[in-house]
């Protein structure tokens, strides 16, 4: 008796947690996860074309290399705040500042272990200097750097160095906020 | 006496918590600024990677001095090795003496030497342990160059060339900038943005 007393509550502890699973992957799009990382290269006018355009919804650009320590570090919080804006609309892309021979090797390898699922994109430009004085010519183009935008383009938000993720997130929110009214 | 050891055990911890966070706070983009090109270089002294202090004094050329922060590990860094050896080499004779300084704490004296030694760096590597020179001059990427005249005076700072890939360089602000004090001339272009990798302080 006392046996089946106790069975009831962790039988009930199965069936949600076997109900909550499949919740929590339709969530995190785990089929998009599974699809190989394509990282696309972006040149000066491209990059351009990015930050300036009009948009509908607030836009958070994140600069990496694979080479660079504090990147790596930050990334498993970038792909969670990835994971909690995008279904508010916040348009999210990394852009990797590895050489244009890692394209289709460590960056993608890196990302794909990271299961980041933002477009991302390598700047192939021959000299970064202009890219990085058109992100922010106060940026001296050290790494990681992480940009904010807000629906009409004005840069909101900028960080060099590892993300603070709870203050992303405040300045994230302050933006999206403001587009959902 | 159990309550006041844990007291005492516990206000040590958030001590070594709050050191510990500052260490990480301090490298997360608090570097002083780099000086402003023309303003005078004071002078320091550093070991080298047999340990032997060395002053810039006693370092600088005639005609001025490099100071080039490179990195053992940094792939960015490396690209450089054989451009930074050929500075090296075709300046000596014009009185412009490259020194390099490796600033990475998880770069030791010894690992530094065994780099030189294996990409064939004949220049003098100083060991920047604590980081000292990297805020003194607000380093904060490898490799990253910081030109200064006979006089003491920054006459460039930033990167060597446009370009990680050799077969890519368009410009060569370093040696531009090089060439124009050996010729007598002021440097044209004294600031282009370095790229690399971020130098890790301690």
């Amino acid at each position: 008796m006392r046996f089946s007393k106790a069975i009831i509550p962790i039988a009930l502890c199965i069936i949600l947690l076997s109900l909550a699973v499949p919740a929590q992957r339709r969530k995190g799009r785990t089929a998009t996860t599974l699809k190989p990382i394509v990282v696309a290269p972006i040149n000066l006018d491209a990059l351009k074309g990015l930050i300036t355009q009009q948009r509908e919804h607030p836009l958070l650009i994140n600069f990496w290399a694979t080479y660079c320590d504090p990147c790596r570090e930050e990334f498993p919080d970038l792909v969670k705040i990835d994971k909690d804006y995008r279904p508010r609309a916040l348009e999210f892309v990394t852009i990797s500042l590895d050489d244009v021979t890692d394209i289709k090797t460590s960056v993608p390898k890196f990302l794909g272990s990271m299961k980041a699922t933002m477009p991302a994109y390598l700047l192939d430009v021959s000299d970064p200097e202009p890219a990085i004085d058109l992100v922010d010519p106060r940026w001296q183009g050290s790494l990681p750097a992480t940009f904010l935008y807000n629906d009409k383009g004005e840069m909101v938000y900028k960080h060099i160095g590892r993300v603070k993720p709870e203050e992303l997130r405040a300045e994230i929110d302050k933006v999206i906020k403001k587009v959902e009214k | 006496m159990k309550t006041r050891n844990l007291s005492i055990l516990l206000a040590l911890l958030f001590v070594v918590a709050g050191v510990v966070f500052a260490a990480s706070a301090r490298a997360e983009g608090e570097i002083p600024a780099p000086p402003a090109i023309g303003a005078t270089i004071g002078d320091f002294t550093l070991p080298d990677v047999d340990n032997k202090e060395q002053s810039l004094k006693s370092l600088a050329g005639k005609n001025g001095t490099v100071l080039l922060f490179i990195s053992v590990q940094c792939p960015v860094s490396n690209a450089y090795n054989e451009r930074m050896e050929k500075l090296a080499q075709d300046f000596k004779a014009k009185g412009i003496n490259v020194i390099g300084i490796n600033s990475n704490v998880a770069e030791d004296a010894a690992a530094a030497k065994a780099h030189a030694a294996e990409h064939k760096l004949t220049f003098t590597i100083l060991k920047d342990a604590g980081n000292k020179i990297a805020d003194k001059l607000g380093a904060t990427v490898t490799p990253e160059a910081y030109f200064i005249d006979a006089s003491n005076k920054l006459v460039y700072h930033g990167r060597i060339d446009n370009a990680r890939n050799a077969a890519e360089v368009q410009s060569q602000e370093l040696r531009n900038a090089m060439d124009a004090v050996v010729a007598g001339k002021a440097v044209e272009k004294t600031e282009a943005k370095a790229f690399g990798c971020s130098i890790k302080r301690a």
